[in-house]
C-alpha cells in the first residue's frame, strides 16, 4: 500500500512537470527546455512566499506562485519564443536552452545557491490511516491536484472556447488565423497556462523537497522522458506516461535497488523502439 | 529505364565530387598549415597553464566537427554524442586500470568500441524522427551516465578513474599538446574527405529531403547508421584525447549536458562550414574561462550570447562570412528550395 | 569557380576565429603573470560545493578558512607575507574540482590547498596537488580510502574518517540499545562516501559483538529531491534502528518526509543532525533521535572554542557549523607548519606535520605519522526536546559521548595495508 502512495507521488509530481510541456508542444510546436526552470521558480517563489510560516499562508502561496510563474512565461512568450516559431527543433532546444542558462543564474542571483525549505502548514500534520498504514496526510493534497489538474485540462480542451481553440491549432492553424483567431495571442495564452501548470508543481511538491539550484535540470530530464513515452502533445499521453515512470521507479527501488535509476530511460528506449512517436503521439507534420 | 536513372545518379555525385575536392587548390592548403602551424607555435611558446586550455578546445574541437557529421551535414540532431566520447575516455583507462593495458592499446581500441556503441544505439534510435530521435539519443546518453555512477565496482562510479596511464613522454605537457594537435588534425581530414565523398554528398541530400533521396534507390537507414557508427568512432578518439589532458575518466563525460556541448559549439562556429564548431569550439572554451575568472554571472552571459547567435546569426559566427542559408523546417506546403553547396 | 571561391571564404571565418582566440589566450596568459608577482603575499586555495543541496557544508568552509586567513593577517601575516583565499565552486563534481584546481595551482601558485565537500572530487583533486607538490587539507570530505589507496605525502586529513564516525555511532548503539536482535536499515548516499561510511558501520557492529541483523538497505543518489520509493520501502522494512548517512539539506529532506509517516514513532534513527539541520527542522526534529557530528562546538568545551565561536558571530551573523570549524583547524595546521619550519616550501611543510601536535580551537590534535590521519574524537548524543539556551533551537542532551581517536582509529599496520591493496 505504502509503495502505491510512493509511486504515485512520484507520478503526480512527474505529470505536473510534464503536462504544461506537453500542452505547450502539442498547440505550438515548441520543445521547451527551459520548462524545468517553470517549475523551479514555482518552488523557489514558494519559500519567499511562505517564509517560515505554518499557518494557511502556505495555500494561497502556492497559487500567487503559480501565477507569478504564469506572468513570467507570458513574458517569455513574447519576447523569445515567439522568435522560434516553425523553425527547426534544434532552435528551439538552443534557444530554450539558453533562457535555462540565464533563469537559473538569476535563480542564484535572487535566492542564493544553498538548500531553501518550506514548512508544511500545520494542518497538514499526521496522517491518514489507509490499510493498516500511515500515510502523511499531505500526500492527499499532491495526488488530488495532480488529478485536479489532469481533469481540469480535459475539461478546458473539450468543453471550453479556448480548449476548442487550442486543438484547432493543433491540427490546422492556417485555417484557424484564416478564421480570424487572433493565434499570437492564443499561443501566449497556452504557453503562460503550461508554465502555470509547471510552477504549480515546483509550488505543491516544495514542502516535500529541498528547493535547491538544481533542480531544474533533474526535473527536465524526467520530464522529457514521460512526455515522449506518452506521445509530444498528449496531455492523457503524459499521465500514462507519468503513472509508468512513477510505477518503474518504486518497483525498481524494490527488486533492484541498485539498478533502480536506469528504469526511466530503459522504458523510454523499450517504448520508442516499438511505437516511435510515443504511445498516443502522432507523427509530425 | 530505371537502371539509366540509376547510372545517371552514380555520375552526377562523382563529378560533384570532383568540384568539391577540386576545392582543396593551393590556397586552401596554405591557410590549413598556417592554421595548424600557428596553433603549434602556440602550443609550443604559451606558458603550460594555458596550453593546457588550448589542448582542451583542441580535442573538443574534435568532438564538435565529429558530431557536426551528423549535426550539419546529416542534419541529424544526436544529443547522445557525449555516450562515445566517455566511452572513449573510459576504454583507456578502465583497460589500463583493470587490464594493465597499455595507453597505445586503449587508444586504439578507443574508435572500435565508439564505433560499436554507435552501431547498437543506432540501430535502435533511427527508427525515430526528429525530436523523438534526439530526446531518445539524450535518454541513452543519460542511462550510461546512470551504469557509469552505478556499476561502480568496475567504473569507480561517482569518482571516476584516474591515474598515470601516459607512457613516459606523453605525460609532458607540450608533447601532449602536440600529440593532440596531430591526432585532431589527421582525424579533421579524414572526416574531410568522408564529408566531400559520395557518401558524404549522398548524407546532406538526405538532410535536405530524405523522402526524395529515398525514392531514387538510396538505403537511407542505411547511410545514416553508418554516418553514426563514424560519427562514434572520432567523438569515442576525441574522448581518449580528454584522457591526455586529464589521465581521468569521469562519469559527467557522459552526462546530457555534456552531450550538448558539441551542439552548442556547432552553432556557435557555424553548422554549415567544415571548421565551423572547431571555430565554436575556441570560442566556447577559452571564452568561458575568462568569463569564469571575471564574474560570477558566466551562466547568463554564456546564455544570453547563446540565444543571441541562435535568433540572430542562425548560422553562426562562419556564417557570417560564407553568407550561408536558413530555411524554416520544410512542410508538405512549402516547395523545396534551398541550394546545395 | 565558384567553388573554389567559396572553399577559401570558408577558412577565413575560422582563420580570424582562430586568430581572436589566440590573442585571448596570450592576453590571459599575461594576466596571469601580474597576479604571481604580487610581491608581498601568499595565495591558498580552496575548491569546494557552494551550490545545491550539500551547499552549507561547503560556504561553511569557506567561512572558516576565510576566518582564519583574516586573523592571520591581522597579526601581521605569515612569515611576514598577507595570504590571500582563492575559492571556486566544484558543483561536487570531479572534472569541475580537478580544472579548478589545476587552475589555482599553475595560474594563482597557490601554496596549500583546502579540501572539497565530495570525497570523489578530493580523490580526483589528490591525484593533482601529489603532481604538483601542494599540501592538501582535507576537513569536510572522509573517505578513508583518500589517506590509504590515495595516500600521497602532501595530502593531510583533519577530520574523523569512514571508519572512525561509524565506529563511534556503533559504540554509542552498544551502550545504550539492549542486547537483542536489532533489526538495522541502512539509508546511504550513493557514493563512495555512503558506501563504505555503511559497511564500515556494520562492520564495526559485529567487532562489537552486538547482535542484529540488515532488513533493508536503500541507495538514493547524492541530492535526489524525490526519495519516495526509497523511502516508502524502508518504511515497509520496520527497522528497529535506521542509520541515515545522508547530510545538508538530503537530511532536512529525509527527516521531514520519514515525520510524514510517523516513522519515527517506530524506529530508532541516527544520523548526522549537528547544528544546520537542527535549525532547519526545529521544531519538528526527531525527539529522542541519535544524532552525531565531528564538531559540535556546544559540546566542545574550551576557552578558544568560545573565542571563536564570539568570534565567528561576529563576522558571519550565525553560528558556526562544524565545517567552519573543522577548516579553521585545518588552516591552523597548516599555518602552524608554516611557522614552525620558517618556510612554505611544500616538501618543508609536508616533511613536518607527520607525528606533530597542533594547538587549534578543537584542542591540540595530534596529526599520526603513518598515514596522516589527525587523531581527533568523534561526538555522538541524543536530540534534546528543549532548546537550547543561546542557539534558541533544540539541540543535543548535556550527556555527550565523545568517542576517544584510540576506541574508532584502525591501527598503522592496518591502513598500511590499505594502501599495498
Amino acid at each position: 500500500m505504502i509503495q502505491a502512495d510512493a509511486a504515485l507521488i512520484s507520478a503526480s509530481s512527474l505529470f505536473l512537470a510534464a503536462a504544461g510541456l506537453t500542452l505547450i508542444f502539442g498547440a505550438m510546436r515548441v520543445i521547451n527546455l527551459a520548462h524545468g526552470s517553470f517549475y523551479m521558480f514555482g518552488a523557489f517563489l514558494t519559500t519567499s512566499l511562505v517564509g517560515l510560516a505554518t499557518g494557511s499562508r502556505f495555500w494561497w502561496a502556492v497559487p500567487v506562485a503559480a501565477l507569478g510563474v504564469a506572468v513570467m512565461g507570458g513574458v517569455v512568450e513574447v519576447s523569445t519564443i515567439r522568435r522560434v516559431y516553425g523553425r527547426e527543433h534544434l532552435t528551439q532546444l538552443l534557444a530554450t536552452f539558453a533562457l535555462l542558462l540565464m533563469f537559473a543564474d538569476v535563480a542564484l542571483w535572487i535566492w542564493g545557491a544553498e538548500y531553501r525549505t518550506v514548512p508544511l502548514p500545520e494542518s497538514m500534520f499526521g496522517g491518514i490511516e489507509i490499510a493498516g498504514q500511515l500515510v502523511p496526510r499531505y500526500h492527499a493534497v499532491i495526488i488530488g491536484t495532480a488529478v485536479a489538474v489532469g481533469v481540469g485540462l480535459w475539461l478546458l480542451l473539450r468543453f471550453t472556447l479556448l480548449g476548442w481553440k487550442i486543438r484547432a491549432a493543433v491540427d490546422d492553424p492556417e485555417s484557424l488565423e484564416a478564421g480570424g483567431v487572433n493565434l499570437r495571442a492564443l499561443y501566449t495564452i497556452v504557453f503562460a497556462l503550461g508554465a502555470f501548470l509547471a510552477g504549480l508543481g515546483g509550488a505543491i511538491i516544495s514542502p516535500q523537497i529541498s528547493v535547491s539550484p538544481g533542480l531544474d535540470l533533474s526535473i527536465i530530464v524526467l520530464a522529457f522522458i514521460v512526455t515522449v513515452i506518452g506521445g509530444l502533445g498528449s496531455v492523457l499521453g503524459a499521465a500514462v506516461g507519468a503513472l509508468l515512470i512513477g510505477a518503474a521507479e518504486t518497483l525498481g527501488t524494490n527488486i533492484a535497488p541498485d539498478m533502480a535509476s536506469t528504469f526511466p530511460y530503459l522504458a523510454m528506449i523499450a517504448v520508442l523502439a516499438v511505437r516511435p512517436w510515443g504511445l498516443f503521439g502522432v507523427p509530425e507534420r | 529505364m530505371l537502371d539509366t536513372t540509376r547510372q545517371q545518379a552514380v555520375t552526377v555525385p562523382r563529378a560533384a565530387t570532383r568540384r568539391a575536392r577540386a576545392a582543396g587548390s593551393a590556397g586552401i592548403v596554405a591557410l590549413v598549415v598556417v592554421l595548424v602551424g600557428g596553433l603549434a607555435l602556440l602550443g609550443a611558446f604559451l606558458p603550460v597553464s594555458r596550453a593546457l586550455v588550448v589542448e582542451n578546445a583542441i580535442g573538443l574541437a574534435l568532438f564538435a566537427v565529429a558530431t557536426n557529421l551528423l549535426l550539419g551535414y546529416g542534419g541529424l540532431v544526436s544529443f547522445g554524442q557525449a555516450v562515445f566520447y566517455g566511452a572513449g575516455a573510459y576504454t583507456v583507462m578502465l583497460g589500463w586500470e583493470h587490464w594493465g593495458w597499455s595507453f597505445w592499446t586503449g587508444f586504439a581500441l578507443a574508435p572500435v568500441v565508439g564505433a560499436v556503441l554507435a552501431l547498437v544505439i543506432g540501430l535502435l534510435s533511427l527508427r525515430t524522427r526528429q525530436l523523438y530521435f534526439a530526446l531518445l539519443t539524450l535518454a541513452f546518453t543519460q542511462l550510461a551516465f546512470v551504469l557509469a555512477q552505478q556499476q561502480h565496482e568496475f567504473t569507480g562510479g561517482d569518482n571516476g578513474v584516474f591515474g598515470d596511464v601516459l607512457p613516459g613522454w606523453l605525460a609532458d605537457p607540450r608533447k601532449g599538446y602536440m600529440f593532440t594537435l596531430g591526432v585532431a588534425t589527421a582525424c579533421a581530414f579524414v572526416l574531410w574527405r568522408i564529408v566531400t565523398s559520395p557518401f558524404g554528398l549522398t548524407l546532406r541530400a538526405i538532410r535536405e529531403n530524405r523522402d526524395r533521396v529515398e525514392a531514387l534507390g538510396v538505403n537511407v537507414f542505411r547511410h545514416q547508421l553508418v554516418a553514426f557508427t563514424i560519427s562514434g568512432a572520432f567523438c569515442a578518439i576525441a574522448g581518449s584525447l580528454f584522457v591526455v589532458h586529464t589521465k581521468s575518466a569521469y562519469p559527467q563525460l557522459l552526462e546530457w549536458t555534456k552531450s550538448g556541448e558539441p551542439i552548442l559549439m556547432a552553432v556557435i562556429g557555424g553548422m554549415f562550414a567544415f571548421l565551423g564548431p572547431a571555430v565554436g569550439a575556441f570560442l566556447y572554451v577559452l571564452g568561458q574561462q575568462e568569463l569564469v575568472q571575471h564574474t560570477q554571472h558566466w551562466q547568463l552571459i554564456l546564455g544570453a550570447v547563446l540565444l543571441a547567435v541562435v535568433l540572430l546569426r542562425p548560422d553562426g559566427l562562419a556564417g557570417l562570412v560564407t553568407g550561408g542559408r536558413w530555411r524554416r523546417r520544410p512542410t508538405a506546403k512549402e516547395p523545396e528550395a534551398g541550394e546545395e553547396e | 569557380m565558384r567553388v573554389k571561391q567559396r572553399g577559401i571564404f570558408r577558412l577565413i571565418g575560422p582563420s580570424a576565429a582562430f586568430a581572436l582566440a589566440a590573442v585571448l589566450v596570450m592576453a590571459g596568459g599575461s594576466s596571469a603573470g601580474q597576479e604571481r608577482r604580487f610581491a608581498g603575499s601568499v595565495n591558498v586555495g580552496i575548491s569546494t560545493t557552494l551550490s545545491g543541496s550539500i551547499a552549507q557544508l561547503g560556504q561553511g568552509g569557506l567561512n572558516g578558512v576565510q576566518l582564519a586567513v583574516e586573523e592571520i593577517n591581522a597579526k601581521g601575516g605569515l612569515l611576514r607575507k598577507q595570504v590571500r583565499v582563492v575559492s571556486a565552486d566544484d558543483n561536487a563534481t570531479p572534472a569541475t574540482g580537478s580544472s579548478n584546481v589545476r587552475s589555482m595551482i599553475l595560474d594563482k601558485k597557490i601554496r596549500a590547498l583546502f579540501g572539497p565537500v565530495s570525497s570523489a572530487v578530493a580523490a580526483a583533486e589528490l591525484q593533482l596537488t601529489a603532481e604538483h607538490k601542494v599540501p592538501t587539507f582535507l576537513h569536510t570530505s572522509n573517505d578513508i580510502t583518500l589517506m590509504t589507496k590515495r595516500y600521497t605525502p602532501y595530502a593531510f586529513q583533519v577530520v574523523p574518517n569512514t571508519v572512525m564516525e561509524p565506529r563511534a555511532v556503533a559504540a554509542f548503539l552498544k551502550k545504550h540499545v539492549t542486547d537483542r536482535n536489532l533489526s538495522v536499515a541502512t539509508f546511504a548516499p550513493d557514493y563512495v562516501f555512503g558506501r563504505n561510511t555503511v559497511t564500515n558501520f556494520l562492520q564495526a557492529l559485529k567487532d562489537l559483538n552486538v547482535k542484529f541483523e540488515v532488513v533493508n538497505q536503500q541507495w538514493p543518489a547524492l541530492g535526489a529531491p524525490n526519495i519516495a520509493p526509497q523511502l516508502s520501502s524502508l518504511i515497509q522494512s520496520r527497522p528497529e534502528v535506521t542509520f541515515n548517512v545522508q547530510f545538508g539539506g538530503d537530511l532536512v529532506n529525509f527527516t521531514k518526509q520519514a515525520a510524514g509517516f510517523g516513522f519515527f514513532k517506530s524506529t530508532r534513527i541516527v544520523a548526522m543532525y549537528s547544528l544546520d539541520p537542527l535549525t532547519a527542522l526545529a521544531p519538528n526534529a526527531p525527539k529522542g533521535g541519535i544524532a552525531y557530528s565531528r564538531a559540535p562546538f556546544w559540546a566542545i568545551k574550551t576557552p578558544e572554542m568560545t573565542r571563536f565561536v564570539t568570534k565567528y558571530r561576529q563576522r558571519y551573523k550565525e553560528w558556526p557549523n562544524e565545517w567552519a570549524i573543522l577548516a579553521y583547524t585545518a588552516v591552523q595546521s597548516w599555518a602552524h607548519a608554516v611557522q614552525s619550519t620558517k618556510s612554505f616550501n611544500s616538501d618543508k611543510v609536508a616533511r613536518f606535520l607527520p607525528g606533530k601536535t597542533v594547538p587549534t580551537i578543537r584542542g591540540p590534535i595530534k596529526i599520526r605519522a603513518c598515514d596522516h590521519q589527525a587523531e581527533v574524537p568523534h561526538y555522538v548524543s541524543t536530540i534534546w526536546d528543549k532548546p537550547h539556551p543561546q542557539v534558541k533551537v533544540p539541540l543535543w542532551s548535556p550527556v555527550v559521548f565523545i568517542a576517544k581517536p584510540s576506541q574508532i582509529m584502525i591501527s598503522c599496520a592496518e591502513s598500511l595495508k590499505l594502501r599495498e591493496s
